[in-house]
């Protein structure tokens, strides 16, 4: 029998956007955004008149305490409900069983599946139309492999709902890893994977398929490009997928290269050209980083902190009067001197050794690792960051080595009027 | 020193005092020696901004910008790859680009320059290379400030010489970010806001949870809610009843009081109410009625016999009709009939006129004839159309008249024009124009023929005597050939001479005897030759003129024959022409022009004949056209009078038929046609009157003596016409105003005895109802219906206070009078009432307040969960958290950038020192331990701790500061003369320039320093300044090239200078050997 069914995962409802400053006029557009994208999942299901829809975990985060979230997903869920479409849903890493997920009086069409492995039969007109196959995380961390317990019980068209890392995706926490090879011993038909925020699909043994269709709203610079759900029409045991793109604002991680341009004013025009490149219309808004690179005149200009932060501000202004507003998250420097690094270090002498120096650096991580150590201040900070949830000096970043080496050979060479 | 770089020239077009300013200089020690302001110092300057660039605008005291010209100069130098020229000029804003020049003027790389100062920086150029005495010293402040190392790297490293300020710099960068235990630094207020944040966040503790408990409260809260407003109705309602209950006690008492009085009344319920003033009302309008009915009985019997009087029968009224009519019929003919002789009268008149009229018309008609007279339209259309016609015919007549007139008179002139050409023509000769032009063509040709003949008579005759002329000039014959005989002669004689000679004085005098022979008929026999070849030419050029002449002889000869042929040939034609025009041969010139004269006069005459011919034959052609025309105009006016006989017959019948007279003209027809028309029309007119005169006469004589006869028969008094009419109708008026009356009486009898009628019902009706009232109160008299009235009254009141207290039970309770008493008795009776009621009194404020609380306590609970809904607080906190661990990250990158350049300086500066410095501590160890003789024997760093320059003598060490400022200023000369050595062995030999550094010396040191700079100059170029005599001759006495610089203010001379150079071209480099 043929239908349909929409898989989504990682809501993250009402998750506060990083790197937008809550005083920009754009704040609310943004922070709705989670909303209207999983309004837009239904949306989707209504308009396909779809079997069911399938959301592998993360739907909020338990962390953000936010009751609109639980409020939304109610509601609509009761879409769902009242248009007579099932839905599915497991709890995650971010919004696991022993948060307060219990309380969210959800209507009686939706299956939320518990901490142990529960099948579920979805049936039309009497007829078993499919087997949907799920169990959620008891708690945020999980690091079994949960694929192990899902297991082909009937000859019907099944799906497995996890929330797993799937391979060990980096910048997503191991929980309940697994393999491609894990997945097809399971002998399910489609593995509805969330957790990974990246939209990929891994083609399994027997022309099985997992699918992890990504987040539906990107929220962070690191989320960038178009988002959304994968529509899946089921006929003759097999599947068809369509990515459907959801969200309403978007991130862009922006280039801009320094060569050629002279001045403040080209850098402008690179900048907008470039804007007017990768924003589309159509959406609600835009969040982009911008990050200077390539070699130039204008690299020194900039390397003063405040000359970079005035650019930022006045951008900021200028990219928010756009339609639809473009808001700028930040504006990183990753140019280089216009300094030939490469005569420097051929001719030798203080800076040849310090870039050499900083080169052994990069290419030895034991030695970064070890004078990342050392520095005790950088221990400490990185600590207290730890303490507060911020990780950014949790592992020795080469690039920093690298840019501070660039960065006192430009000092070394500026000239005494600079 | 092969390999070194090596300045050769200093070429100054304008650097500070100098201009135009050239300075040779040598390899090894160079000495420039010059008093203060001579320009050491300028010299110094300009040789870095040669190498390294001018320095930047805005240090003007440095920047030696010349107060006019170019500013800027050359530096020609050689190095290990060849020799190079380096130009530098300052454009307008100060920018001095480098130009490299090859010695020949060929422009070479930017980097060949680089390459020859093995890409030293300036900073490091300006440290060690070319230093002054204030630099030497800078590098103790080095020293003093950031320790030796530092000062070290800043010595002898590539673009480091900021290295102690940049690690300041990074120092103070990073400590601005964070500090462990810091407050201010960014970074710290970020944690320090991320923690108050979290703090914030944590005090909301689990949201969700907190908003499912308090919805489960809400719902708790609505339970009790609702259970609490039923028990306040039920209260409420109970507490009603009750106190309605009690409001009714006493209504009770005083229904049951009026009940008890009201059963001792007789029933009384039926009694008519308002029974006695009801009767009283009835008996009044009883009396009323009565009344009523006796006035109209009397204004009845009133009219009655009025009527009566107006009824009175009258003669007057039994004519009435045939009064009315007579009287209507002669007052519509009155004023007719009034007018009737005026009328007849004017009729009379008219009619005399009418016969006048015609009598003036003068026709044979009278009255009745002229009415019989057909003079309709028709008939006066046929009279003008005639007229019409015979005028037509009579303008045509006269037309034709006048053309005929016009056309004799024409006639008559053509006539007697004819007659005066004929007799002009008769005056004149019959001669034909032609024959005379050809006899004038002919006379005008003979005259021209004969000028020609005198012509051609004159040539020939010139010919003639030309002729003779050349015939008579005859040439004589050239002479005859000159004769050879004089040769022959001398030839002779010389023969003989020879002869004689030879025979007397023998061969030898023979010979000289032939060669004087010789001598003499030589010149004699080339004379003779020449004199034969001038006659021989003569007698060529005689004959070639004789051959010329015979030629133009025949020529003339020819052409006379020629004109002899042609005056012969114009002689005849002359003839021909003569006799043509018909004059003698013999005719003179004279006689031809007279001839001639005569000639065109006859010819005026004959062209005058045929004027005259042509102008006869167009008169002739005119005249027969006007004599066509003559006939034509006959003809027309014969036509035109026929017409007309024809129309005037007509119009006498026409007219005769009518009685009119026959020879009246058209016009006067048709005038009198017109006053014939009008009288009889008149006349008709009059006719007509007189029988509408006849007719109103005899309608108005009946109408009169009807109206007399009707008179008469009504008995009315006799009399004139008018009087009686005037009678008639005053009987009749008043006749018809008593009509008027007695219907008017009628008409309000009818009204009364409709009231009598009304009024006798009403009566008895009045009647009826008052027997009724008497019946309905159950009594037979007035009287006693009085008293139960009364009775009946004090019923009503107790009934009506009864059934309003029932009413307001009723309306007090919702209940009837005995639910009212069933339910007070249920309640226990009165008393027990009462204490209920008490007792509910005090419930009822006490739930009121509980279910107030209630419904307060809801309220918040559902606003603050509505708060929780829609809360911003939590989502802007979040928000808040998110930024400020996005902008942690961002300034710990930032840090860690900046700690971690900082250890990469540490590190390299380690790293430096391990592998560079040994070298050059090592070979500054040599250079001191020779400048102070031997007193210094080590220069070195302490390892680990503080690092610092040391130096030790055999007992003790020193460190830089305890030194004296000499022996320190040695120090740092023997440390930067190792670093130039080093540098000098490793990368590149550069030129030393000091700039009197040796000052702070004593003599000894100063030549030990001198020797060690000459040592230096085997292989460096060295170039010193100084300003100290002494100093001079230790250098002198080192071997150094000295060179004297001008004193100040004045400008260099540039031929005091050492340069053999400075004729060389500008611009186009010459290097000295």
């Amino acid at each position: 029998m043929r239908f349909k069914f929409v898989h989504a995962a990682d809501l993250h409802l009402d998750t506060p956007f990083r790197g937008v400053p809550a005083d920009s006029g754009l704040t609310g557009t943004f922070q709705q955004a989670t909303f209207r994208a999983f309004s837009r999942i239904v949306d989707v299901c209504l308009r396909e008149h779809v079997a069911f829809l399938v959301l592998a975990g993360d739907l909020f985060d338990a962390k953000d305490r936010s009751v609109r979230a639980r409020l939304a997903l109610r509601r609509e869920l009761e879409r769902l409900h009242l248009a007579g479409i099932q839905s599915f849903i497991v709890h995650g890493n971010h919004d696991p069983l022993s948060g307060d997920t219990g309380a969210l009086g959800l209507p009686d069409s939706v299956k939320v599946f518990g901490a142990d492995w529960e099948e579920v039969e979805v049936r039309r007109e009497g007829r078993v139309l499919c087997r949907v196959q799920g169990l959620s995380y008891p708690e945020a961390e999980m690091r079994e492999n949960l694929s192990a317990r899902f297991r082909r019980t009937a000859p019907d068209f099944t799906v497995g709902l996890l929330h797993a890392n799937l391979g060990g995706v980096e910048g997503h926490a191991n929980y309940a890893p697994c393999t491609v090879e894990d997945l097809s011993a399971g002998g399910l038909d489609y593995w509805a994977l969330g957790h990974v925020h990246t939209r990929a699909e891994y083609l399994l043994a027997g022309g099985a398929v997992a699918v992890y269709p990504g987040n539906p709203q990107g929220r962070h610079v690191n989320e960038p490009g178009e988002r959304g759900c994968v529509l899946v029409e089921v006929e003759e045991g097999r599947t068809r997928r369509r990515f459907v793109p959801v969200d309403r604002v978007r991130w862009h991680r922006l280039e801009v290269g320094l060569t050629g341009l002279g001045s403040l004013d080209g850098l402008l025009a690179a900048v907008t050209e470039q804007v007017d490149a990768s924003c589309p219309d159509e959406l609600e808004g835009h969040a982009v980083r911008l990050t200077l690179t390539g070699r130039g005149p204008l690299h020194r200009e900039l390397s003063r902190p405040e000359a970079l932060g005035q650019l930022e501000t006045e951008l900021r202004e200028q990219l928010a009067q756009r339609h639809p507003p473009v808001l700028l998250e930040s504006l990183r420097d990753a140019s280089r001197p216009e300094l030939d690094l490469e005569t420097v270090r051929l001719s030798g002498g203080f800076s040849g050794t310090l870039l050499a120096e900083a080169e052994a650096l990069v290419a030895e991580p034991e030695a970064l690792t070890a004078l990342w150590a050392e520095d005790a201040e950088l221990r400490a900070l990185g600590q207290r960051l730890r303490r507060l949830g911020v990780d950014a000096l949790e592992n020795p970043r080469p690039e920093l080595v690298e840019q501070a080496g660039w960065q006192v050979v430009e000092q070394l060479h500026e000239e005494d009027a600079a | 020193m092969s390999g070194a770089l090596r300045i050769d020239v200093l070429k100054v077009h304008g650097f500070g005092h100098f201009s135009g300013y050239e300075l040779e200089l040598g390899p090894g020690l160079n000495l420039l020696y010059g008093p203060n302001e001579a320009g050491k110092s300028t010299l110094l300057a300009f040789i870095r901004g040669m190498l390294f660039g001018f320095e930047k605008r805005g240090r003007s005291e440095s920047r030696y910008e010349p107060e006019a010209g170019p500013h800027g100069g050359e530096l020609w130098m050689r190095s290990g790859a060849g020799p190079l020229v380096v130009r530098r000029v300052a454009d307008r804003k100060g920018k001095a680009a480098v130009t490299v020049l090859s010695p020949e003027g060929h422009e070479l790389l930017a980097s060949r320059l680089d390459e020859a100062l093995a890409h030293v920086s300036r900073e490091l150029f300006c440290e060690v290379f070319a230093f002054s005495l204030d630099e030497l010293s800078s590098f103790e402040q080095l020293v003093e400030e950031d320790g030796v190392s530092r000062a070290l790297f800043a010595a002898g490293l590539r673009g480091a010489r900021r290295l102690p300020e940049v690690e300041k710099h990074l120092e103070k960068r990073a400590g601005e970010l964070f500090k462990v235990s810091g407050k201010n630094p960014e970074l710290n207020q970020v944690l320090r806001q991320l923690e108050e944040v979290r703090g914030k966040l944590d005090g909301l503790k689990d949201r969700p949870e907190e908003y499912f408990n308090e919805r489960e409260r809400l719902a708790s809260l609505g339970r009790q809610q609702e259970e609490a407003v039923a028990l306040q109705e039920q209260i409420s309602r109970e507490l009603g009843r009750l106190s309605r209950l009690e409001a009714a006690l006493g209504d009770l008492g005083e229904l049951a009081r009026l009940r008890a009085e009201l059963a001792l009344l007789p029933e009384l319920s039926a009694f008519p109410p308002g029974g006695e003033a009801r009767l009283e009302e009835l008996l009044l309008r009883r009396t009323e009625a009565r009344a009523q009915q006796a006035r109209v009985e009397e204004l009845l019997s009133t009219a009655g016999a009025e009527l009566a009087r107006l009824s009175a029968a009258s003669a007057v009224r039994e004519r009435e009709e045939a009064l009315r009519l007579a009287l209507g019929a002669f007052t519509a003919r009155a004023e007719p009939w009034r007018a009737l002789p005026g009328r007849r009268a004017a009729l009379e008149s008219r009619r005399r006129e009418v016969e006048q009229a015609l009598g003036g018309l003068g026709l044979e008609v009278d009255a009745a004839g002229l009415l019989a007279l057909e003079l309709g339209a028709a008939a006066r259309g046929t009279l003008e159309s005639l007229a019409d016609r015979l005028a037509k015919a009579e303008a045509e007549r006269r037309e034709a008249e006048v053309a005929l007139g016009r056309a004799r008179v024409e006639r008559e002139r053509i006539e007697a024009s004819l007659a005066r050409l004929q007799a002009e023509r008769t005056k004149l000769p019959d001669v034909s124009a032609a024959e005379l032009r050809q006899r004038q063509a002919a006379l005008s040709r003979s005259r021209l023929l004969k000028v020609e003949r005198e012509q051609v008579a004159v040539q020939r005759a010139e010919l003639q005597q030309r002729l003779q002329a050349l015939r008579a000039q005859a040439e004589p014959e050239p002479g005859a050939a000159p004769a050879p005989w004089l040769v022959l002669i001398g030839a002779g004689v010389a023969v003989v001479w020879v002869g004689v000679l030879a025979l007397q004085g023998g061969a030898k005098e023979g010979a000289m005897a032939l060669l004087g022979a010789l001598l003499l008929i030589v010149p004699l026999v080339l004379g003779y030759m020449r004199s034969v070849r001038s006659h021989r030419e003569n007698v060529e050029a005689h004959a070639a003129r004789q051959r010329q002449r015979a030629q133009e002889l025949t020529r003339l000869q020819s052409s006379l024959d020629t004109l002899s042929g042609r005056l012969l040939g114009l002689e005849r034609e002359l003839a021909a022409a003569l006799s043509e025009a018909g004059v003698t041969a013999e005719t003179s010139t004279a006689g031809l022009a007279g001839a001639e004269a005569a000639l065109a006069e006859a010819l005026r005459q004959a062209e005058r004949v045929e004027h005259l011919g042509r102008e006869r034959e167009a008169r002739e052609a005119e005249r027969d056209g006007v004599v066509r025309e003559a006939q034509a105009a006959e003809l027309a006016g014969r036509r035109a009078d026929a017409r007309g006989r024809t129309l005037r017959a007509e119009l006498a019948g026409l007219l005769e038929a009518r009685g009119f007279p026959v020879e009246l003209s058209p016009q006067r027809a048709l005038a009198l046609w017109r006053d014939v028309a009008e009288q009889r029309q008149r006349l008709a007119d009059l006719g007509a009157d007189e029988r509408a005169l006849a007719t109103d006469e005899a309608a108005c004589d009946a109408a009169v003596s009807r109206l007399l006869e009707e008179a008469r028969a009504a008995g009315l008094p006799t009399g004139p016409v008018e009087a009686v009419a005037a009678r008639v109708a005053s009987a009749l008026e008043e006749l018809k105003a008593r009509d008027a009356e007695a219907r008017t009486l009628r008409a309000r009898a009818d009204e009364w005895a409709g009231d009598r009628a009304r009024f006798t019902r009403l009566r008895e009706a009045e009647e009826q109802a008052l027997a009724a009232l008497l019946a309905r109160g159950g009594c037979t008299t007035e009287e006693t219906f009085r008293q139960r009235a009364r009775q009946a009254e004090h019923f009503e009141a107790l009934t009506r206070r009864v059934r309003e207290l029932t009413w307001r039970i009723e309306a007090a309770t919702g209940l009837e009078e005995p639910a009212v008493r069933e339910a007070i008795l249920a309640a226990g009776g009165e008393e027990q009432l009462k204490e209920k009621l008490g007792q509910l009194r005090m419930q009822e404020p006490a739930c009121a307040r509980q279910l107030k609380l209630l419904h307060t306590e809801y309220g918040s609970t559902r606003s603050q969960l509505e708060r929780w809904e829609t809360d911003e607080a939590l989502a802007a906190l979040r928000i808040q958290e998110e930024r400020l661990r996005a902008r942690a990250a961002e300034l710990a990158a930032r840090y860690a950038r900046d700690r971690l350049a900082l250890a990469l300086l540490s590190r390299a500066r380690r790293r430096f020192e391990e592998e560079q410095q040994p070298r050059v501590i090592q070979l500054a160890s040599e250079h001191f331990a020779a400048l102070t003789a031997g007193r210094y024997r080590r220069v070195f760093l302490p390892a680990g701790g503080k690092r610092e320059l040391r130096v030790s003598d055999a007992r003790r060490d020193w460190c830089a500061e305890q030194l004296s400022r000499g022996t320190r200023e040695q120090l740092y000369l023997a440390f930067r003369l190792a670093v130039i050595q080093d540098f000098g062995e490793t990368r590149g030999a550069l030129p030393l320039i000091v700039d009197d550094i040796l000052v702070n010396f004593d003599l000894e040191r100063t030549r030990g320093a001198l020797k060690l700079l000459s040592r230096l100059s085997e292989h460096h170029q060295v170039i010193a300044f100084t300003c100290h005599p002494w100093m001079r001759e230790c250098f002198e006495a080192e071997g150094a090239r000295v060179v004297e610089l001008g004193p100040s203010g004045a400008r260099p001379d540039p031929l005091r200078t050492l340069s053999p150079l400075s004729s060389a071209l500008p611009g186009k480099p010459v290097l000295p050997v």
